[in-house]
């Protein structure tokens, strides 16, 4: 019969369309693909003695740290805030790069031409500009060698972590070595292991994965989901500012020594680092009138940035021989802060920080 | 050509006509869809708004940067945002609503006021009369997702300006390319938008009540957007018509950020497909 002949082929229309749907609530099932085996040594010497390749990729950023959203930290604190964000990054392979975060009002694109870097805010129409970046990172930058450093980098892992390579697996389509931190039983660490997926081919590090212990789920996970090796657009990396835009210049050598001076009169010493490997703790001063009652914030800010209040609402107070402070629990790691403005931080569970506090 | 013609009966020394001209029965539908003073009055409202808007811009300004939904701070100084704005507005509840109500007359409508059985009965294959009826409902999604980006566009140059339109990512277009990128939103916009007129074919086909059909199609889209909101079903959230649908001003970066909107275009691709399917399936099995 016709009809019946029509609504079978519906049927299967409808199948068909469900199927569809199926297949993007999967997740995109590939096997771990065989490669030649290799040594620590060898993956994290491939690495360092790698080029970096003119490609363009998204980076996801899925995180689950539970940290308390910190007031002041602006962009970067919202890298730390929980959930998913991710960032579409270029490279050219040799100095140019460009990189670009949507976030719920707009863009924030980066692009750093060779010679200058360029930030670009669309929700706030401003560009900041940071000329002669590249005489400071080459200053900065040192020519080691690969397989030297490779071996030293390795051999401290090795003191505090087992170091292995731990099969293959795939990231963003492509076959990748994970190399696997996990810490000796001896450390006192909030952490389980940490997994690098490096590529095969082009030896670069394409996903990050931070497991802390009593949880299945990573606590941090920062990879590709999407790469693409190959020479890229040049008209990607310049960048011109748009005509109504507010462009300020940064002055890299006036700022820096603007700062430094500030950070040095109000942060007193330099943070100070105790303990070895996974269970590193370090100690570190801020103002103290951060860290002073809310009514007492003589710039009138509002109590939600006052850091004081955001410990109160998320920290435990705890109280010793050493001061009273409040501490800050997070999956990955801990932090004390006592109210005259000493912060200790590891990813320790925080009674090895407070050890570290009355030692200090 | 089909079986329900064959039980008239045709007087002897007729030629037995297999069915009449596709063309005269589409242009008949679109008339009548297009006369249809609702349809016109819901035309003209969504024509109307992106003029609203502009015009509230351009006497009260921008909101400051970080407050206001998605897109809105972009819009200073920068006319060609305004049709995106408003395409991204209207097409979580406005244009499913147009939608879902032609959809509704379509089959459910002519079924509540008896004229279904004639056109059951008369020269046209039931795939045939969905098709047709399907033609009517992407005609006024097309139409209403053409108006509102037209007028935006328009009230986005006379009323903001729009020499020179910037991107999100701080590139500057010049009018051709940024034209281009406004038919981009509607164009993908008519899509989503065909998926939810598809669907509403389907459960207009099923009932003879108008107001079943927009029931279900807008409180479909309330249920999505509920259900996205719980972190519980985040491995569900692929599958909601609704997921991707802020991503239409991914078109406003540059270069587009194409990901999120070809898996939208996909998922649309999917629904329509099972709308379709499910709305012949339908009409196929109904008894005159």
């Amino acid at each position: 019969m016709r009809r019946k002949n029509i609504a079978l082929t519906a049927s299967a229309g409808i199948a068909a369309g469900a199927l569809g749907l199926t297949s993007l609530a999967l997740p995109a099932g590939a096997q771990d693909p065989n490669l030649p085996r290799t040594t620590p040594e060898g993956l994290v010497s491939s690495v360092l003695d790698a080029e970096a390749p003119a490609m363009a990729g998204t980076v996801t950023v899925d995180n689950d740290l539970g940290l308390p959203a910190l007031p002041g930290t602006g962009d970067s604190g919202e890298f730390l805030s929980a959930g998913e964000q991710s960032l579409r990054v270029w490279s050219d392979g040799q100095r140019a790069h460009r990189m670009s975060v949507q976030k719920d009002n707009g863009e924030i694109t980066v692009v750093d031409d060779g010679d200058t870097v360029w930030k670009w805010d669309s929700s706030e129409r401003t560009v900041v500009e940071h000329p002669d970046v590249r005489q400071r990172a080459e200053a900065e930058g040192s020519g080691a060698d690969p397989a030297e450093l490779s071996r030293h980098i390795v051999g401290k892992l090795r003191d505090s972590s087992s170091v292995t390579v731990d099969g293959t697996t795939s990231v963003a389509g492509r076959d990748a070595y994970e190399l696997v931190l996990t810490p000796k039983p001896g450390e006192r660490t909030k952490l389980r292991e940490v997994r690098i997926a490096v590529d095969a081919e082009h030896r670069i590090p394409l996903r990050v994965e931070v497991e802390a212990n009593g949880s299945a789920e990573p606590a941090l996970r920062a990879g590709f989901s999407r790469i693409d090796f190959g020479s890229q657009d040049p008209g990607l990396f310049r960048f011109t500012p748009p005509d109504d835009a507010r462009v300020r210049t940064e002055d890299p050598h006036g700022d820096a020594e603007r700062h430094g001076r500030a950070q040095q009169d109000a942060e007193g010493p330099e943070p100070r680092t105790t303990g070895e490997g996974w269970d590193t703790v370090v100690t570190a001063r801020i103002p103290a009138e951060a860290v002073r009652g809310a009514q007492e914030d003589s710039r009138g800010g509002k109590s939600e940035r006052n850091l004081r209040a955001v410990l109160e609402r998320s920290g435990d107070p705890v109280n010793g021989s050493w001061g009273h402070g409040w501490a800050v629990d997070t999956s990955v790691g801990s932090a004390v802060i006592t109210s005259d403005g000493r912060v200790v931080t590891g990813a320790v569970p925080r009674q090895v920080l407070i050890e570290a506090l009355k030692e200090a | 050509m089909n079986g329900m013609t064959s039980r008239v009966e045709l007087p002897s020394g007729t030629r037995r006509r297999e069915s009449a001209p596709l063309g005269r029965v589409i242009r008949a539908e679109l008339g009548w869809v297009l006369r249809r003073p609702r349809n016109l009055l819901a035309l003209l409202g969504l024509t109307a708004l992106p003029v609203l808007i502009g015009t509230v811009i351009a006497l009260t300004g921008t909101p400051a940067a970080g407050s206001g939904p998605r897109l809105l701070s972009a819009m200073a100084g920068n006319g060609l945002v305004l049709p995106v704005f408003s395409l991204m507005m209207t097409q979580n509840l406005l244009l499913p609503l147009v939608t879902a109500m032609v959809a509704a007359d379509a089959l459910a409508g002519e079924s509540a006021s008896g004229t279904l059985r004639g056109l059951l009965l008369a020269p046209v294959g039931r795939v045939r009369l969905v098709a047709v009826k399907a033609v009517g409902v992407l005609t006024v999604v097309v139409l209403a997702v053409g108006l509102i980006a037209l007028s935006g566009a328009l009230t986005g140059l006379v009323v903001v300006g729009g020499d020179g339109f910037v991107t999100l990512s701080g590139t500057t277009l010049s009018l051709g390319p940024a034209l281009g990128r406004v038919a981009l939103a509607a164009g993908w916009c008519a899509v989503q938008m065909a998926a939810v007129g598809a669907v509403a074919l389907a459960v207009s086909a099923m009932t003879d009540h108008p107001l079943v059909v927009m029931a279900v199609a807008v409180g479909g889209l309330i249920v999505f957007g509920v259900l996205e909101a719980l972190p519980a079903l985040e491995w569900l959230k692929p599958v909601f018509l609704t997921a991707d649908w802020y991503s239409i001003g991914d078109v406003l970066s540059d270069p587009i950020r194409s990901e999120d909107l070809l898996t939208g275009l996909w998922r649309a691709g999917c629904y329509v497909l099972v709308g379709m399917s499910a709305a012949t399936a339908l009409m196929a099995t109904k008894d005159t």
